[in-house]
């Protein structure tokens, strides 16, 4: 089916309000007056209520379908109180003469079910029919931003109903449906929009620069504060590196180190991992970069490459952080490797300082074992004792909020590749239109939701969220109920 | 040196603007461009209020163009937007802890209407509808455990919660896709999740709150909703299921259409002094057994539909062929219920325009 056409879609002058999130809808929204009916004839004043409701009750479908899909039968419920229901089987009511006694002034109010004694706004449920529609009850399942999307959504296939693929946005969902739209699109609907390249403006002569010389100023501006971030970033990305790839490197490898230097060298070790995981987490403070500058990131390929880097670093350091027992683990096994190395290279040296090749043929195996065996312990009995307190160290208040900001960047990541703002964000004016009807139950995680029932209209409440009060709903039911 | 203009009041003559921009164009002479610059510096600062969204055609010089300026409409939606409309514009952060306190739920700011007198009222113009509260994650968990890990009976889950079967059955049944998805190592949306429920009112369903939706409403039935004049004695204990009688043959008493009975046996317990615990453990049995049997019987009817039907399959398709009545096509031979074609019943399936949308997916 093709679109109905409308123009002016979100008009200021004539307004109507729709179902969508956009600022100028908000603004119609807050300002919405219905008609004044005083001098209308009946016809007049049916026509212009209809003329609005249906501007936001779908405007996108035709007319003469929504006339065959309106039904006069309005559904409501009534709360059922159990509790009364067991002491009371009803004859109270038809005592007396047939409606209840009347009860003498002062004497205890008469057993009623339940305590509202509000009226049920059926005339409010008027557009009922349409909220089962599937496009409808993606839009509110605040799975779009408008209607419309939804429907395109549809068209395009990123819907399930109950598993299958389902291409039609006016099928009626029937109660207990389930819908799952395809989590990208969500994100892609509802968040941030990517801006489009900027138009260029065309170099123009003198007179610019002598008006915009507060611009220029306020570019200069803007270019140092980018300057200054990216060279935040850029820190922030040597620290995190530093920091797992351990800065122990500087040592050469051929020298000999006696017992008291390996402590020192270790304790060295601890306290730089300390150092540099606590200039991470303030320099994580001070630019937050989960939520770069757009600008920035739009503008230079390598600082998005040093931001994509940096949260797979990242990634790796969360794991450490999540599990301080593959840490300390991963600390042991680089230090046993090295310490290995050394035992070797002093293993060789003293083989070489007997200067004797049958000497190290007769070395025999079991002798190379224990040897080896004696060194690793000797590295155990030096190592574990400031590992523990490395480990103890990073259990510390700045594992804490380093991790929650490793959390934050690994479920909300930065992705150039997607075509919505990353991290995303809700897009703007979004706030004032959510809210989730009760006949729907949804499950944000999985972008899925359930029809639970048909809308219905119960005590001073009714399900069908329509922006016009009962009187306008009132006159739209008349026209459509088609009686002159 | 550019010649400097000063207007005096608010309004500058269109037709000097006119006049400077046409010698301007004709000559091209560099002292009536920085005039003209002024003059056009001057009229925008008039009439945009705080231009600085403007496209930039506005402000370039020598335009032969309609200077495109806001209409009144316009100059006040933005008027708004910038003054008492700039709360919505941002949604509530969900790391920010909530007017309670509550950072866990990361509800910061909450719910933010135009309607909003309590904060639940969406549309201004519409009292009658609300925004009311979602299950929160916690809610969502606590009855996600209750079914599958406790295994209590659907009724009974709403019962403890006061939440409705029919929510509690597709809590447990998209929080089972969602475990599907996390063992898979399928991303969740969950930026997304904590962003929307930051903005909705939330239900964390702790024991004291307020009951979450009505568990036992009734469907008012049409033959109901009118009144309807029954003369019987005055002597007469006239109840309930004498109402629905007299309503018509079809119509049952809402004793027998409420969704969990057994809450009237519970109540009618406690109400004869029978503990509360005890009688609480006797509603879970006595609904576990309803339920039990009610799955029986569902399960019996769908071997009986099986062992009608014939199945056959091929590697494309698999034919399901059934049974049926031939005699259920009726007098006319267009019986409702009867399948299949029939002579004279015009089928409308090939025409254009004829849109096959399927009534149920299953």
């Amino acid at each position: 089916m093709k679109y109905r056409r409308v123009s002016r879609y979100h008009g200021l002058k004539r307004p109507r309000v729709r179902q969508t999130w956009n600022k100028y809808n908000l603004y119609n929204l807050n300002n919405l007056r219905e008609p004044k009916t005083l001098y209308n004839t009946f016809f007049q004043q049916k026509w212009g209520a209809k003329a609005l409701a249906r501007g936001y009750h779908g405007e996108h479908i035709k007319e003469k379908k929504w006339e065959r899909m309106f039904s006069r039968r309005l559904l409501s419920v009534t709360d059922m109180d159990p509790k009364y229901m067991a002491h009371f089987d009803g004859s109270e009511q038809a005592a007396g003469r047939g409606s209840g006694k009347t009860q003498a002034p002062g004497s205890p109010p008469a057993p009623r079910n339940g305590t509202s004694t509000k009226h049920t706004p059926y005339m409010q449920m008027t557009f009922a029919p349409l909220e089962r529609r599937l496009d409808i009850a993606i839009f509110r399942a605040l799975f779009a931003s408008s209607a419309r999307q939804a429907h395109s959504l549809v068209v395009h296939g990123a819907v399930k109903v109950n598993g299958m693929k389902m291409k039609y946005p006016g099928y009626l969902l029937n109660p207990g449906d389930l819908f799952q739209v395809d989590v990208d699109r969500v994100l892609d609907c509802t968040g941030v929009k990517k801006a489009t390249a900027p138009k260029k403006i065309e170099a123009a002569s003198e007179p610019v620069k002598e008006e915009s010389g507060k611009k220029l100023k306020e570019t200069k501006i803007a270019a140092k504060t980018l300057k200054k971030r990216r060279a935040d970033i850029k820190k922030l990305y040597w620290i995190a590196k530093g920091l797992l790839e351990g800065k122990s490197q500087s040592k050469s490898d051929g020298e000999t180190e006696t017992e008291t230097n390996k402590v020192l060298r270790m304790k060295r070790q601890i306290r730089a991992r300390k150092n540099a995981v606590r200039a991470l987490v303030n320099t994580v403070k001070k630019i937050n970069p989960l939520t770069p500058d757009q600008e920035f990131l739009d503008d230079e390929s390598k600082a998005t490459e040093l931001v994509t880097n940096l949260s797979e670093l990242l990634q790796e350091l969360h794991l450490d952080f999540v599990d301080p027992e593959r840490a300390r683990q991963k600390f042991v096994e680089t230090e046993m490797a090295k310490a290995k190395l050394e035992a070797q290279m002093q293993a060789n040296k003293s083989t070489m300082l007997r200067n004797h090749p049958s000497n190290a043929a007769d070395m025999s195996k079991a002798e190379k074992m224990a040897a080896k065996r004696e060194a690793k312990r000797e590295a155990e009995r030096i190592l574990l004792g400031p590992v523990k307190e490395a480990a103890d160290q990073l259990q510390s208040t700045d594992r804490g909020t380093l991790s929650q900001l490793i959390v934050k960047q690994l479920v909300n990541p930065y992705d150039p590749k997607k075509t919505y703002v990353t991290p995303w964000q809700p897009r703007p004016y979004m706030s004032p239109f959510a809210f989730i009807p009760r006949y729907l139950e949804v499950n944000q995680n999985i972008c899925a939701a359930v029809y639970l029932r048909h809308p219905v209209a119960r005590q001073g409440l009714a399900e069908v969220p329509t922006p016009f009060s009962e009187e306008l709903n009132q006159l739209a039911h008349n026209w459509y109920l088609r009686r002159g | 040196m550019a010649p400097r203009l000063r207007s005096g009041g608010n309004g500058l003559s269109p037709l000097l603007l006119t006049c400077v921009e046409g010698l301007s164009q004709r000559g091209g002479s560099r002292p009536l461009a920085g005039l003209t610059a002024i003059i056009q510096n001057q009229s925008q600062r008039i009439t945009t209020p705080r231009s600085s969204s403007r496209s930039p055609p506005c402000s370039a010089p020598f335009s032969t163009s309609a200077p495109c300026e806001l209409n009144r409409e316009q100059r006040r939606m933005w008027a708004w937007l910038r003054g008492q409309g700039k709360k919505f514009k941002t949604a509530p952060d969900p790391d920010q802890p909530g007017p309670d306190g509550d950072t866990a739920r990361g509800n910061g700011g909450g719910p933010n209407y135009v309607g909003s007198f309590d904060g639940t009222q969406v549309f201004r113009n519409n009292k009658l509808f609300k925004s009311e509260p979602v299950l929160s994650e916690k809610a969502r968990d606590a009855i996600f455990s209750a079914v599958v890990e406790d295994q209590l009976p659907l009724k009974a889950v709403s019962q403890k919660f006061g939440v409705d079967m029919r929510r509690i059955a597709a809590v447990v049944r998209m929080r089972s896709i969602e475990r599907n998805w996390i063992a898979s190592k399928k991303p969740l949306a969950k930026p997304y999740q904590r962003a929307v429920l930051a903005m909705l009112p939330q239900a964390d369903l702790n024991p004291g709150e307020m009951p979450f939706e009505p568990i036992n409403d009734i469907h008012v039935h049409m033959a109901t909703m009118q009144q309807l004049f029954h003369p019987t004695s005055e002597s007469r204990h006239f109840t309930r299921r004498d109402a629905a009688k007299a309503f018509g043959a079809h119509t049952l008493p809402p004793d027998h259409k409420l969704r969990i009975p057994e809450m009237i046996d519970l109540e009618r317990k406690l109400a004869s002094g029978v503990p509360s615990e005890e009688a609480h453990d006797e509603f879970v049995a006595q609904t576990a057994r309803t339920e039990a049997s009610r799955a029986k019987r569902l399960k019996g009817r769908r071997t009986m539909a099986e062992l009608n039907r014939t199945r056959v399959a091929t590697d494309r398709f698999e034919f399901r062929f059934e049974n049926f009545n031939s005699s259920a096509v009726g007098r006319t031979g267009r019986g409702r219920t009867a399948v299949g074609w029939r002579y004279g019943v015009p089928s409308h399936d090939r025409k254009p325009d004829q849109v096959k949308i399927p009534t149920k997916m299953e």
